[in-house]
Protein backbone atom coordinates (compact mmCIF):
# COMPACT_ATOMS: atom_id res chain seq x y z
CA UNK A 1 0.00 0.00 0.00
CA UNK A 2 3.41 2.18 1.02
CA UNK A 3 4.28 1.70 -2.35
CA UNK A 4 1.35 2.75 -4.07
CA UNK A 5 1.16 5.65 -2.52
CA UNK A 6 4.75 6.71 -2.16
CA UNK A 7 7.14 7.31 -5.04
CA UNK A 8 10.73 5.83 -4.72
CA UNK A 9 12.36 8.48 -3.49
CA UNK A 10 9.65 9.68 -0.78
CA UNK A 11 10.14 5.63 0.20
CA UNK A 12 14.25 6.23 0.40
CA UNK A 13 12.91 9.69 2.50
CA UNK A 14 11.18 8.26 5.18
CA UNK A 15 13.45 5.21 5.47
CA UNK A 16 16.39 7.10 6.02
CA UNK A 17 14.26 8.98 8.39
CA UNK A 18 13.42 5.94 10.13
CA UNK A 19 16.84 4.50 10.29
CA UNK A 20 18.33 7.63 11.46
CA UNK A 21 15.68 7.89 14.14
CA UNK A 22 15.54 4.48 15.46
CA UNK A 23 19.26 4.43 16.04
CA UNK A 24 19.34 7.37 17.71
CA UNK A 25 16.56 5.88 20.03
CA UNK A 26 18.45 2.32 20.35
CA UNK A 27 21.80 4.05 20.91
CA UNK A 28 20.71 6.88 23.74
CA UNK A 29 18.00 4.47 25.15
CA UNK A 30 20.40 2.85 27.82
CA UNK A 31 22.33 6.11 28.59
CA UNK A 32 18.80 8.03 29.25
CA UNK A 33 17.97 5.12 31.13
CA UNK A 34 21.33 5.83 33.45
CA UNK A 35 20.83 9.77 33.88
CA UNK A 36 17.17 9.09 34.65
CA UNK A 37 17.98 6.55 37.57
CA UNK A 38 20.74 9.10 38.87
CA UNK A 39 18.27 11.28 38.80
CA UNK A 40 15.45 9.81 40.15
CA UNK A 41 17.69 8.99 43.81
CA UNK A 42 17.81 11.45 46.46
CA UNK A 43 20.47 14.97 46.27
CA UNK A 44 24.36 13.15 45.63
CA UNK A 45 26.90 15.62 45.16
CA UNK A 46 27.24 16.48 41.62
CA UNK A 47 24.04 16.37 40.95
CA UNK A 48 23.02 19.62 39.10
CA UNK A 49 25.87 18.91 36.54
CA UNK A 50 23.87 15.29 35.73
CA UNK A 51 20.88 17.55 35.23
CA UNK A 52 22.13 20.27 33.38
CA UNK A 53 24.22 17.95 31.37
CA UNK A 54 20.61 16.08 30.81
CA UNK A 55 19.02 19.06 29.67
CA UNK A 56 21.50 21.03 27.70
CA UNK A 57 20.18 19.85 24.50
CA UNK A 58 16.77 21.60 24.92
CA UNK A 59 18.39 24.79 25.73
CA UNK A 60 21.11 25.42 23.13
CA UNK A 61 20.27 26.19 19.57
CA UNK A 62 20.06 23.33 17.91
CA UNK A 63 22.60 24.02 15.18
CA UNK A 64 24.87 24.78 18.11
CA UNK A 65 24.72 21.68 19.39
CA UNK A 66 25.78 20.26 15.74
CA UNK A 67 28.41 22.62 15.32
CA UNK A 68 30.12 21.20 18.82
CA UNK A 69 29.33 17.51 17.60
CA UNK A 70 31.51 18.70 14.20
CA UNK A 71 34.48 20.24 16.44
CA UNK A 72 34.26 16.83 18.61
CA UNK A 73 33.20 14.49 15.91
CA UNK A 74 35.26 16.09 13.09
CA UNK A 75 37.45 14.59 10.72
CA UNK A 76 40.03 16.72 12.42
CA UNK A 77 38.23 16.68 15.80
CA UNK A 78 40.04 14.95 18.81
CA UNK A 79 37.45 12.44 18.66
CA UNK A 80 36.38 11.97 15.10
CA UNK A 81 40.50 11.44 14.18
CA UNK A 82 40.51 9.00 17.13
CA UNK A 83 38.07 7.15 15.88
CA UNK A 84 38.81 6.62 12.67
CA UNK A 85 42.63 6.20 12.95
CA UNK A 86 40.63 3.10 16.11
CA UNK A 87 37.79 1.77 14.06
CA UNK A 88 37.81 3.32 11.15
CA UNK A 89 34.77 5.01 11.64
CA UNK A 90 33.51 8.57 10.41
CA UNK A 91 30.60 10.66 12.14
CA UNK A 92 30.41 13.60 10.27
CA UNK A 93 28.71 13.59 6.91
CA UNK A 94 27.02 10.26 7.38
CA UNK A 95 23.86 8.58 8.17
CA UNK A 96 25.87 7.53 11.81
CA UNK A 97 26.43 10.98 12.26
CA UNK A 98 22.73 11.98 11.71
CA UNK A 99 21.86 9.38 14.14
CA UNK A 100 24.51 10.87 16.58
CA UNK A 101 23.32 14.20 16.20
CA UNK A 102 19.38 13.14 16.39
CA UNK A 103 20.36 11.08 19.82
CA UNK A 104 21.85 14.07 21.53
CA UNK A 105 18.79 16.05 20.78
CA UNK A 106 16.47 13.69 21.59
CA UNK A 107 18.23 12.72 24.84
CA UNK A 108 16.59 15.03 26.98
CA UNK A 109 12.73 14.09 26.21
CA UNK A 110 13.56 10.47 26.63
CA UNK A 111 15.69 10.88 30.23
CA UNK A 112 12.45 13.61 31.01
CA UNK A 113 10.08 10.79 30.62
CA UNK A 114 11.68 8.15 31.93
CA UNK A 115 12.93 10.26 35.16
CA UNK A 116 9.06 10.42 35.85
CA UNK A 117 8.32 7.24 35.87
CA UNK A 118 11.19 6.25 38.23
CA UNK A 119 10.28 9.28 40.35
CA UNK A 120 6.57 8.23 39.78
CA UNK A 121 7.66 4.51 41.50
CA UNK A 122 6.57 4.15 45.12
CA UNK A 123 9.97 3.53 46.92
CA UNK A 124 8.29 1.35 49.43
CA UNK A 125 8.50 -1.71 47.07
CA UNK A 126 12.31 -1.32 47.00
CA UNK A 127 12.28 -1.55 50.42
CA UNK A 128 10.10 -4.99 50.26
CA UNK A 129 12.65 -6.39 47.85
CA UNK A 130 15.61 -5.55 49.81
CA UNK A 131 14.49 -7.42 53.02
CA UNK A 132 13.57 -10.35 50.27
CA UNK A 133 17.39 -10.76 48.96
CA UNK A 134 16.92 -8.51 46.67
CA UNK A 135 20.70 -6.42 46.70
CA UNK A 136 21.17 -2.67 44.73
CA UNK A 137 21.51 -4.17 41.37
CA UNK A 138 19.24 -6.99 41.68
CA UNK A 139 16.20 -4.50 42.71
CA UNK A 140 17.15 -2.21 39.84
CA UNK A 141 16.34 -5.11 37.20
CA UNK A 142 13.59 -6.84 39.19
CA UNK A 143 11.97 -3.90 40.46
CA UNK A 144 12.72 -0.13 39.08
CA UNK A 145 13.01 -1.14 35.39
CA UNK A 146 10.33 -3.50 35.38
CA UNK A 147 8.06 -0.71 37.12
CA UNK A 148 9.02 2.02 34.97
CA UNK A 149 9.11 -0.23 31.90
CA UNK A 150 6.42 1.42 29.70
CA UNK A 151 7.39 5.09 30.92
CA UNK A 152 10.80 3.93 29.45
CA UNK A 153 8.63 3.09 26.43
CA UNK A 154 6.71 6.59 26.07
CA UNK A 155 9.54 8.28 26.10
CA UNK A 156 11.31 6.00 23.56
CA UNK A 157 8.63 6.42 21.07
CA UNK A 158 8.22 10.59 21.84
CA UNK A 159 11.93 10.62 20.96
CA UNK A 160 11.98 8.66 17.91
CA UNK A 161 8.69 11.01 16.89
CA UNK A 162 10.76 14.23 18.02
CA UNK A 163 13.82 12.27 16.18
CA UNK A 164 11.87 12.45 12.46
CA UNK A 165 12.17 15.98 12.60
CA UNK A 166 15.26 16.75 13.86
CA UNK A 167 16.55 19.93 11.31
CA UNK A 168 19.57 22.14 12.77
CA UNK A 169 21.58 19.71 14.32
CA UNK A 170 21.31 16.93 11.57
CA UNK A 171 22.16 19.57 8.95
CA UNK A 172 24.90 21.05 10.58
CA UNK A 173 26.76 17.56 11.89
CA UNK A 174 25.95 15.19 9.12
CA UNK A 175 24.79 17.65 6.50
CA UNK A 176 21.83 16.97 3.68
CA UNK A 177 23.08 14.20 1.41
CA UNK A 178 20.52 12.84 -1.01
CA UNK A 179 20.16 9.14 -0.40
CA UNK A 180 22.67 9.02 2.77
CA UNK A 181 21.97 11.69 5.59
CA UNK A 182 18.78 13.21 3.85
CA UNK A 183 15.93 12.61 6.44
CA UNK A 184 12.21 13.68 6.00
CA UNK A 185 12.53 17.73 7.29
CA UNK A 186 15.47 18.34 5.51
CA UNK A 187 13.74 16.72 1.91
CA UNK A 188 11.02 19.36 2.81
CA UNK A 189 13.86 22.43 3.27
CA UNK A 190 15.26 21.03 -0.10
CA UNK A 191 12.36 21.03 -2.13
CA UNK A 192 11.10 24.34 -1.22
CA UNK A 193 14.81 25.57 -2.34
CA UNK A 194 13.87 24.83 -5.53
CA UNK A 195 10.84 26.49 -8.10
CA UNK A 196 7.67 24.04 -8.22
CA UNK A 197 8.75 22.27 -5.25
CA UNK A 198 5.78 23.20 -2.99
CA UNK A 199 4.14 20.19 -4.10
CA UNK A 200 6.92 17.81 -3.22
CA UNK A 201 7.43 19.15 -0.12
CA UNK A 202 3.61 19.18 0.76
CA UNK A 203 3.81 15.70 0.31
CA UNK A 204 6.47 14.76 2.36
CA UNK A 205 4.54 16.86 5.11
CA UNK A 206 1.90 15.16 5.03
CA UNK A 207 4.13 11.92 5.26
CA UNK A 208 6.14 13.75 8.11
CA UNK A 209 3.07 14.49 10.08
CA UNK A 210 0.88 10.90 9.99
CA UNK A 211 4.89 9.85 11.30
CA UNK A 212 4.76 11.92 14.04
CA UNK A 213 0.99 11.69 14.73
CA UNK A 214 1.02 7.90 15.27
CA UNK A 215 4.53 7.99 17.39
CA UNK A 216 2.57 10.57 19.63
CA UNK A 217 -0.89 8.47 19.56
CA UNK A 218 1.84 5.28 20.56
CA UNK A 219 3.44 6.75 23.12
CA UNK A 220 -0.11 8.24 24.88
CA UNK A 221 -1.76 4.90 24.01
CA UNK A 222 1.79 3.07 26.40
CA UNK A 223 1.28 5.59 29.01
CA UNK A 224 -2.28 4.57 29.60
CA UNK A 225 -1.75 0.98 29.95
CA UNK A 226 0.98 1.79 31.90
CA UNK A 227 -0.91 3.16 34.45
CA UNK A 228 -3.81 0.60 34.53
CA UNK A 229 -1.08 -1.65 34.76
CA UNK A 230 0.60 0.17 37.70
CA UNK A 231 -2.70 0.85 39.86
CA UNK A 232 -2.66 -1.68 42.59
CA UNK B 1 20.63 -16.22 70.08
CA UNK B 2 19.74 -12.69 70.94
CA UNK B 3 19.13 -9.62 68.74
CA UNK B 4 20.56 -6.65 70.64
CA UNK B 5 20.25 -2.69 69.76
CA UNK B 6 23.02 -0.51 72.01
CA UNK B 7 22.43 3.01 72.52
CA UNK B 8 20.96 2.98 68.66
CA UNK B 9 19.74 6.20 67.75
CA UNK B 10 17.73 6.52 64.48
CA UNK B 11 16.48 9.97 63.46
CA UNK B 12 13.77 10.45 60.82
CA UNK B 13 12.33 14.42 60.31
CA UNK B 14 11.29 15.00 64.26
CA UNK B 15 11.02 11.97 65.25
CA UNK B 16 13.74 10.33 66.87
CA UNK B 17 14.29 6.55 67.70
CA UNK B 18 16.19 5.52 70.89
CA UNK B 19 16.92 2.09 71.50
CA UNK B 20 18.88 -0.06 73.80
CA UNK B 21 17.77 -3.86 74.57
CA UNK B 22 18.38 -7.14 74.30
CA UNK B 23 15.87 -9.39 73.19
CA UNK B 24 15.79 -13.12 72.44
CA UNK B 25 15.47 -14.63 68.39
CA UNK B 26 13.45 -17.81 69.65
CA UNK B 27 9.59 -17.46 70.19
CA UNK B 28 7.98 -14.80 69.31
CA UNK B 29 8.64 -11.20 70.47
CA UNK B 30 5.91 -8.90 70.51
CA UNK B 31 6.20 -4.81 70.48
CA UNK B 32 4.00 -3.03 72.14
CA UNK B 33 2.99 0.20 72.30
CA UNK B 34 0.38 3.38 71.44
CA UNK B 35 0.58 4.35 67.70
CA UNK B 36 3.29 7.26 67.26
CA UNK B 37 5.30 5.18 69.59
CA UNK B 38 7.69 4.06 67.18
CA UNK B 39 7.14 0.28 66.52
CA UNK B 40 7.34 0.42 62.98
CA UNK B 41 10.44 2.26 63.14
CA UNK B 42 11.92 0.12 64.95
CA UNK B 43 11.09 -2.88 63.16
CA UNK B 44 12.53 -1.41 59.76
CA UNK B 45 15.96 -0.15 61.58
CA UNK B 46 16.49 -3.93 62.63
CA UNK B 47 15.64 -4.34 59.19
CA UNK B 48 18.02 -2.12 57.92
CA UNK B 49 15.95 0.44 55.90
CA UNK B 50 17.39 3.29 58.27
CA UNK B 51 20.34 4.41 58.91
CA UNK B 52 21.86 4.54 62.32
CA UNK B 53 22.94 7.78 63.58
CA UNK B 54 24.88 5.90 67.00
CA UNK B 55 24.98 2.93 68.23
CA UNK B 56 25.18 -0.76 66.94
CA UNK B 57 22.67 -3.55 65.95
CA UNK B 58 24.04 -7.22 66.54
CA UNK B 59 22.31 -9.98 65.20
CA UNK B 60 23.19 -13.93 66.86
CA UNK B 61 26.47 -11.92 67.92
CA UNK B 62 27.00 -10.51 64.13
CA UNK B 63 27.22 -6.75 63.74
CA UNK B 64 25.00 -5.32 61.26
CA UNK B 65 25.29 -2.19 61.67
CA UNK B 66 27.87 0.10 63.81
CA UNK B 67 27.68 4.25 63.54
CA UNK B 68 30.94 4.25 65.20
CA UNK B 69 32.71 1.74 62.99
CA UNK B 70 30.60 2.73 59.79
CA UNK B 71 30.07 -0.81 59.22
CA UNK B 72 26.76 -1.52 57.80
CA UNK B 73 25.14 -4.90 56.07
CA UNK B 74 22.61 -3.83 53.69
CA UNK B 75 18.88 -4.83 54.07
CA UNK B 76 19.58 -7.79 51.24
CA UNK B 77 22.30 -9.38 53.64
CA UNK B 78 21.00 -9.11 56.95
CA UNK B 79 18.83 -12.70 56.46
CA UNK B 80 15.99 -10.96 58.47
CA UNK B 81 12.77 -10.44 57.09
CA UNK B 82 9.86 -8.01 57.09
CA UNK B 83 6.00 -8.04 56.57
CA UNK B 84 5.35 -4.37 56.19
CA UNK B 85 1.84 -3.35 57.86
CA UNK B 86 0.93 -2.18 53.67
CA UNK B 87 2.01 -5.73 52.78
CA UNK B 88 3.77 -4.10 49.69
CA UNK B 89 3.05 -6.53 46.98
CA UNK B 90 4.80 -6.25 43.50
CA UNK B 91 2.27 -4.59 41.00
CA UNK B 92 3.46 -6.05 38.50
CA UNK B 93 3.47 -9.63 39.00
CA UNK B 94 0.75 -11.90 40.32
CA UNK B 95 0.27 -13.59 43.58
CA UNK B 96 2.63 -16.66 42.49
CA UNK B 97 5.31 -14.04 40.80
CA UNK B 98 5.63 -12.24 44.05
CA UNK B 99 5.71 -15.56 46.22
CA UNK B 100 8.50 -16.84 43.25
CA UNK B 101 10.62 -13.74 44.23
CA UNK B 102 11.16 -14.51 47.46
CA UNK B 103 12.08 -18.33 46.51
CA UNK B 104 14.53 -17.52 43.65
CA UNK B 105 16.59 -15.03 45.98
CA UNK B 106 16.30 -17.70 49.30
CA UNK B 107 19.91 -19.14 49.86
CA UNK B 108 19.91 -22.83 48.84
CA UNK B 109 21.59 -23.82 52.43
CA UNK B 110 18.32 -22.86 54.39
CA UNK B 111 15.70 -25.22 55.36
CA UNK B 112 12.79 -24.57 52.74
CA UNK B 113 8.97 -23.69 53.12
CA UNK B 114 7.53 -25.80 50.74
CA UNK B 115 5.23 -22.51 48.60
CA UNK B 116 2.00 -24.74 47.76
CA UNK B 117 1.96 -25.77 51.41
CA UNK B 118 2.20 -22.08 52.85
CA UNK B 119 -0.26 -21.00 50.37
CA UNK B 120 -2.87 -23.64 51.58
CA UNK B 121 -2.18 -22.82 55.31
CA UNK B 122 -2.93 -18.98 54.38
CA UNK B 123 -5.43 -19.84 52.04
CA UNK B 124 -3.93 -18.19 49.34
CA UNK B 125 -3.98 -21.41 46.53
CA UNK B 126 -6.58 -20.40 44.62
CA UNK B 127 -5.29 -16.43 44.33
CA UNK B 128 -1.96 -17.61 43.04
CA UNK B 129 -2.20 -16.68 39.02
CA UNK B 130 -4.28 -13.34 40.08
CA UNK B 131 -2.83 -10.19 39.36
CA UNK B 132 -2.59 -8.58 42.96
CA UNK B 133 -4.29 -5.36 42.52
CA UNK B 134 -7.99 -7.35 42.60
CA UNK B 135 -6.70 -8.78 45.66
CA UNK B 136 -8.49 -7.78 49.02
CA UNK B 137 -7.02 -5.81 51.97
CA UNK B 138 -6.83 -9.79 54.01
CA UNK B 139 -5.36 -11.69 50.96
CA UNK B 140 -2.72 -9.33 50.46
CA UNK B 141 -1.88 -8.82 54.27
CA UNK B 142 -1.61 -13.21 54.00
CA UNK B 143 0.15 -13.19 50.32
CA UNK B 144 2.74 -10.79 52.01
CA UNK B 145 3.35 -12.93 54.89
CA UNK B 146 3.25 -16.68 52.44
CA UNK B 147 6.42 -14.36 50.32
CA UNK B 148 8.32 -13.66 53.71
CA UNK B 149 7.83 -16.77 55.11
CA UNK B 150 8.77 -18.48 51.74
CA UNK B 151 12.26 -16.26 51.89
CA UNK B 152 13.14 -18.26 54.89
CA UNK B 153 14.59 -15.29 56.74
CA UNK B 154 16.27 -16.19 60.19
CA UNK B 155 14.38 -13.86 61.98
CA UNK B 156 10.93 -12.11 60.36
CA UNK B 157 9.54 -8.78 61.45
CA UNK B 158 5.77 -8.27 61.34
CA UNK B 159 4.40 -4.58 61.55
CA UNK B 160 0.41 -5.53 62.00
CA UNK B 161 -0.46 -8.70 60.51
CA UNK B 162 -3.87 -9.14 59.62
CA UNK B 163 -4.82 -5.06 60.78
CA UNK B 164 -7.18 -6.09 57.38
CA UNK B 165 -8.56 -9.22 58.85
CA UNK B 166 -11.97 -9.50 61.09
CA UNK B 167 -11.85 -10.06 64.51
CA UNK B 168 -12.36 -14.20 64.35
CA UNK B 169 -10.25 -14.55 61.04
CA UNK B 170 -7.62 -12.33 62.79
CA UNK B 171 -7.39 -14.78 65.85
CA UNK B 172 -7.34 -17.84 63.45
CA UNK B 173 -4.04 -16.42 61.58
CA UNK B 174 -2.48 -15.35 64.11
CA UNK B 175 -2.81 -18.87 66.04
CA UNK B 176 -1.86 -20.10 62.46
CA UNK B 177 1.37 -17.39 62.29
CA UNK B 178 2.54 -19.24 66.04
CA UNK B 179 2.38 -22.30 64.84
CA UNK B 180 4.28 -21.52 61.41
CA UNK B 181 6.53 -19.87 63.66
CA UNK B 182 7.18 -23.05 65.65
CA UNK B 183 7.32 -25.60 62.63
CA UNK B 184 9.80 -23.23 60.69
CA UNK B 185 11.64 -22.54 63.68
CA UNK B 186 10.86 -19.59 62.99
CA UNK B 187 11.81 -16.29 65.72
CA UNK B 188 9.48 -13.62 65.12
CA UNK B 189 8.83 -9.94 66.49
CA UNK B 190 5.47 -9.01 65.82
CA UNK B 191 4.07 -5.35 66.05
CA UNK B 192 0.64 -4.25 67.54
CA UNK B 193 -1.21 -2.42 69.67
CA UNK B 194 -4.16 -4.82 71.08
CA UNK B 195 -3.07 -6.16 74.27
CA UNK B 196 -4.64 -9.08 74.02
CA UNK B 197 -2.79 -10.09 71.08
CA UNK B 198 0.44 -9.24 73.09
CA UNK B 199 -0.75 -11.53 76.23
CA UNK B 200 -2.36 -14.32 73.20
CA UNK B 201 1.34 -14.37 71.42
CA UNK B 202 4.39 -12.88 73.24
CA UNK B 203 7.18 -15.30 74.71
CA UNK B 204 9.11 -11.84 75.18
CA UNK B 205 7.80 -7.94 74.90
CA UNK B 206 9.55 -4.80 74.00
CA UNK B 207 7.25 -1.64 75.30
CA UNK B 208 7.64 1.70 73.65
CA UNK B 209 6.65 4.93 74.17
CA UNK B 210 7.49 7.75 72.12
CA UNK B 211 10.45 6.97 70.52
CA UNK B 212 11.70 5.02 73.85
CA UNK B 213 11.78 1.35 74.89
CA UNK B 214 10.40 1.50 78.17
CA UNK B 215 10.55 -2.32 78.92
CA UNK B 216 11.42 -5.58 77.41
CA UNK B 217 11.71 -8.92 79.40
CA UNK B 218 9.53 -12.21 79.65
CA UNK B 219 5.77 -11.49 78.40
CA UNK B 220 4.62 -12.52 82.12
CA UNK B 221 6.80 -9.96 83.86
CA UNK B 222 6.55 -7.16 81.61
CA UNK B 223 2.66 -7.05 81.25
CA UNK B 224 2.45 -7.44 85.57
CA UNK B 225 4.44 -4.10 85.61
CA UNK B 226 3.23 -0.70 86.39
CA UNK B 227 4.99 1.12 83.56
CA UNK B 228 3.14 -1.41 81.03
CA UNK B 229 0.06 -0.85 82.31
CA UNK B 230 0.98 2.89 81.98
CA UNK B 231 1.12 2.56 77.87
CA UNK B 232 -2.79 1.33 78.22
CA UNK B 233 -6.08 2.95 77.27
CA UNK B 234 -8.41 2.90 80.63
CA UNK B 235 -10.45 0.19 78.65
CA UNK B 236 -7.53 -1.78 78.14
CA UNK B 237 -6.77 -2.16 81.39
CA UNK B 238 -6.49 -5.35 83.05
CA UNK B 239 -3.89 -8.51 83.61
CA UNK B 240 -2.03 -11.03 81.79
CA UNK B 241 -3.06 -14.71 83.09
CA UNK B 242 -1.43 -17.90 82.41
CA UNK B 243 -3.36 -19.61 79.25
CA UNK B 244 -3.43 -22.87 81.50
CA UNK B 245 -4.93 -21.72 83.65
CA UNK B 246 -7.91 -20.35 82.20
CA UNK B 247 -11.11 -22.22 80.68
CA UNK B 248 -10.52 -22.22 76.81
CA UNK B 249 -7.38 -20.02 77.29
CA UNK B 250 -5.41 -19.94 74.09
CA UNK B 251 -1.63 -19.34 73.51
CA UNK B 252 0.73 -17.97 76.01
CA UNK B 253 -1.37 -15.93 77.65
CA UNK B 254 -4.76 -14.57 78.06
CA UNK B 255 -5.45 -10.95 78.96
CA UNK B 256 -8.67 -10.33 81.05
CA UNK B 257 -9.51 -7.02 81.14
CA UNK B 258 -10.80 -5.07 84.34
CA UNK B 259 -14.39 -4.24 82.80
CA UNK B 260 -14.78 -7.84 82.37
CA UNK B 261 -14.50 -8.92 85.76
CA UNK B 262 -17.19 -9.14 88.40
CA UNK B 263 -16.35 -9.26 91.91
CA UNK B 264 -17.73 -11.24 94.82
CA UNK B 265 -17.63 -11.14 98.21
CA UNK B 266 -18.88 -14.63 98.71
CA UNK B 267 -18.06 -17.67 96.87
CA UNK B 268 -20.56 -17.35 93.97
CA UNK B 269 -22.97 -20.89 92.91
CA UNK B 270 -24.62 -21.50 90.18
CA UNK B 271 -23.72 -19.51 87.68
CA UNK B 272 -22.58 -20.09 84.01
CA UNK B 273 -19.15 -18.64 84.37
CA UNK B 274 -16.21 -21.22 83.90
CA UNK B 275 -13.66 -19.01 85.49
CA UNK B 276 -14.21 -18.22 88.96
CA UNK B 277 -10.88 -17.21 91.05
CA UNK B 278 -10.52 -17.00 94.50
CA UNK B 279 -8.25 -14.70 96.04
CA UNK B 280 -7.05 -11.49 98.11
CA UNK B 281 -7.67 -8.10 97.43
CA UNK B 282 -4.03 -6.66 96.99
CA UNK B 283 -4.99 -3.30 96.09
CA UNK B 284 -7.90 -0.69 95.31
CA UNK B 285 -7.14 2.29 93.33
CA UNK B 286 -9.70 4.77 92.95
CA UNK B 287 -9.71 6.40 89.47
CA UNK B 288 -10.94 10.24 88.58
CA UNK B 289 -14.44 9.15 88.01
CA UNK B 290 -14.82 7.26 91.22
CA UNK B 291 -14.80 3.91 89.71
CA UNK B 292 -12.12 1.35 91.56
CA UNK B 293 -9.64 -0.92 90.03
CA UNK B 294 -9.34 -4.14 92.67
CA UNK B 295 -6.71 -6.36 92.29
CA UNK B 296 -6.63 -10.05 93.19
CA UNK B 297 -3.74 -11.87 94.17
CA UNK B 298 -5.35 -15.66 92.98
CA UNK B 299 -3.42 -18.89 92.35
CA UNK B 300 -4.00 -18.11 88.74
CA UNK B 301 -2.07 -14.30 89.13
CA UNK B 302 -2.75 -11.16 89.41
CA UNK B 303 -6.50 -9.90 88.42
CA UNK B 304 -8.07 -6.96 88.20
CA UNK B 305 -11.39 -5.30 87.97
CA UNK B 306 -12.93 -2.99 87.89
CA UNK B 307 -16.26 -1.84 89.33
CA UNK B 308 -18.67 1.31 90.69
CA UNK B 309 -18.15 3.45 93.51
CA UNK B 310 -21.51 1.61 94.65
CA UNK B 311 -20.22 -1.69 94.27
CA UNK B 312 -17.36 -0.97 96.09
CA UNK B 313 -19.38 0.64 99.07
CA UNK B 314 -21.84 -2.77 98.87
CA UNK B 315 -19.04 -5.50 98.85
CA UNK B 316 -17.16 -4.13 101.84
CA UNK B 317 -14.13 -4.83 100.29
CA UNK B 318 -10.81 -3.54 101.60
CA UNK B 319 -6.69 -4.85 101.25
CA UNK B 320 -6.42 -8.08 102.42
CA UNK B 321 -10.31 -9.65 101.78
CA UNK B 322 -11.33 -12.77 100.17
CA UNK B 323 -13.16 -11.93 97.11
CA UNK B 324 -14.27 -14.16 94.05
CA UNK B 325 -12.96 -13.36 90.17
CA UNK B 326 -16.11 -14.03 88.00
CA UNK B 327 -15.03 -14.05 84.18
CA UNK B 328 -17.14 -14.87 81.15
CA UNK B 329 -15.75 -17.16 78.76
CA UNK B 330 -16.91 -14.95 76.45
CA UNK B 331 -14.81 -12.30 77.37
CA UNK B 332 -11.41 -14.35 76.65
Amino acid sequence: MVRAMLTAEEIQILATSLGVAGRAVLFSLPIAIAFAWALSRPKFPGKWIVDAVAHLPLVLPPVLVGYFLLLLFGVRGPLGSWLRETFGVQLAFTAEGAALATAVMAFPLMVRAIRLSFEATDRGLFEAAAVLRAGPWDRFWSMALPLAWPGVLAGAVTAFAAGLGEFGAVITFASNVEGQTQTLPLAIYSALQVPDGEETALRLAAISMTAAVTGLVLAELLQHWARRRLEA
Amino acid sequence: MSLKLREAVVRRGAFRLAADFEAPTTGVTVVFGPSGAGKSMLLSTIAGLHRLETGRVEFNDVVLEDAGAKTRVGPHARGIGLVFQDARLFPHQTVRGNIAYAERRRPAARNAPIVVEIARRLEIEELLDRPVRNLSGGERSRVALARAIVSAPELLLLDEPFAALDGRRRRAFLTLLLDLSREQSLPMMIVTHQVEEVAELADHVIAMQAGRVVGHGAAADVMARADFAALLDRRDLGARVDAAAVAGGQGGGVWIRADNVLLAAEEPRGISARNVWRGQVSSILREPDGAALVSLATNAGYISSRITPEALADLQLEEGATAWAVVKSHAL
